[in-house]
């Protein structure tokens, strides 16, 4: 697995694949999608298909594929070394979903969330199977939201492919397991080895598990927190954790669309706000000119103070 | 007229706030306001120190230094119409753009803030610009940006105000 690519830019989402074996362009195949990194404050969520034709699920199930998470790093890492040995007929590829796209995301002007992200880039891998020329028939696909509405859009996305969406499908279908085991060893080296594009100098490495519960990974938020920048690109702003800590430690930003009362906006930037023209003194001091629309437009106002 | 700040009489200035005319060439200039004075205090021509001025699409409510190469200049990518970063996890696009023709922009720095706005100011130029980079939230930067539009506006008032030629 050559993450060379994403690490290139990790600020961006990036697909990594395996060569399409010949065999997958010929014969009918199953197909399963599974992720990794959907929990964790810290570094990517990497999204995983993986891929051969139906006539070899008994070999890929000999194989002992299991449940990602049921596994140790070292396991899932000789299982990953494995599927790669089986590369005549197995196939597999890749969405990394950077930190900073999550973020983004997220937080854009008009949300996008994590369930839409996730359903969108699960298509995406799907759709770049076809389009390799993969001869998809059946696709499994392990997921934490209502499984019976993501299993009708799928199959009305993909019709003539059996679609099946399960909870925990990842311990139910071998290609499920697989596609999590490729995901997750990607998540963990890409993790492990993350190249922080900021000028920090040498970075503690401690993360432990990234989950938000974890100490370890609480206090390296806390080290890593600049009052101004909030935490560097490795981290998901969008996570609740993240925001709070920087509520509590770091200075207040306010954007033109953050949903806050408009009284209040008003008094930090030290407009009128609306309720006052009821006071009293309404009317007192009226302008007595109108600036022309070529200064308002821009924003430029006569300066007589600084 | 009200403000009154420049670097040198052949040099017009634009303050990093907003536009401000020429006047005269003495190193101290004063800008009044009411009873008190605003002293702009501006360095010799050699010491005064080039600085990247970034425009963000928010409110900081910090005033102060930060960390603005490790974290934001180290981060930002160079697409191809665009510069492209993200600051708090939200995404911005921006571009750089010059000062107006014969204008310098001054970073100004009040070192002792007065008790009352009876009393006057002294400010320090810090550093100058002839050249920002503006940020918008998400929007690729285009011509319709406000702060493009507004270096429209020494060009105007030359035309409005300037000498008539014959």
């Amino acid at each position: 697995m050559d993450l060379s690519p994403f690490e290139k830019d990790n600020s961006v989402s990036c697909r990594l694949a395996s060569q399409i074996p010949d065999v997958c362009k010929m014969e009918d195949c199953c197909l399963g999608i599974d992720e990794a990194g959907r929990g964790p404050v810290l570094g990517p969520m990497v999204y995983g298909i993986c891929f051969c034709p139906v006539s070899k699920k008994e070999e890929l199930k000999s194989s002992k594929v299991a449940d990602s998470k049921t596994l140790t790093e070292a396991e899932r890492e000789n299982l990953f070394q494995k599927l790669d040995e089986a590369n005549s007929y197995v196939g597999w590829a890749l969405q990394i979903l950077s930190p900073n796209t999550i973020s983004t995301s997220m937080l854009q002007r008009t949300k996008y969330n994590l369930n839409a992200l996730s359903h969108d880039t699960a298509i995406g891998l799907v759709q770049y199977a076809l389009d390799s020329g993969v001869q998809l028939k059946e696709v499994y696909v392990d997921t934490v939201g209502p499984a019976e509405k993501y299993e009708q859009k799928l199959s009305h996305i993909f019709p003539g492919i059996n679609v099946t969406v399960r909870p925990k499908a990842d311990s139910l279908f071998p290609i499920v397991s697989a596609a999590s085991i490729c995901a997750k060893v990607a998540r963990d080296r890409v993790v492990k080895g993350w190249n922080f594009a900021e000028e920090l100098g040498d970075v503690e490495t401690d993360y432990g598990s990234g989950y938000p519960n974890d100490p370890k990974t609480k206090a390296w938020l806390l080290k890593y927190l600049d009052p101004v920048f909030g935490y560097p690109q490795f981290v998901r702003f969008s996570w609740s954790t993240a925001q709070t800590l920087m509520d509590s430690k770091a200075v207040a930003v306010h954007w033109d669309d953050d949903e806050e009362d408009g009284e209040k906006t008003a008094q930090r930037q030290g407009n009128k706000s609306m309720l006052s023209y009821f006071g009293a003194s309404a009317g007192g001091n009226e302008q007595n000119h109108q600036t022309h629309r070529f200064f308002t437009e821009r924003r430029l106002k006569s300066l007589s103070t600084l | 007229m009200g403000g009154v700040v420049s670097l040198s009489n052949t040099r017009k200035t634009a303050g990093t706030t907003s536009g401000v005319e020429e006047e005269n060439t003495s190193c101290c200039k004063k800008m009044s306001c009411n009873a008190s004075v605003i002293r702009v205090h501006v360095p010799p021509e050699g010491q005064l120190q080039r600085a990247p001025v970034h425009l963000l699409p928010c409110e900081i409510e910090h005033s102060g230094s930060a960390q603005v190469s490790q974290y934001f200049t180290a981060t930002t990518k160079d697409r191809k119409c665009e510069k492209t970063v993200s600051f708090r996890g939200r995404e911005l696009k921006g571009q750089e753009i010059s000062c107006p023709q014969g204008y310098t922009g001054l970073v100004l720095k009040e070192t002792n803030k007065p008790g009352s706005d009876q009393e006057d100011r002294t400010v320090k130029v810090s550093s100058v610009f002839d050249k920002l980079t503006y940020w918008n939230l998400e929007t690729p930067p285009n011509s319709d940006d406000m702060i493009v539009m507004a270096m429209d506006w020494p060009e105007l008032a030359d035309a409005i105000h300037g000498p008539v030629q014959d």
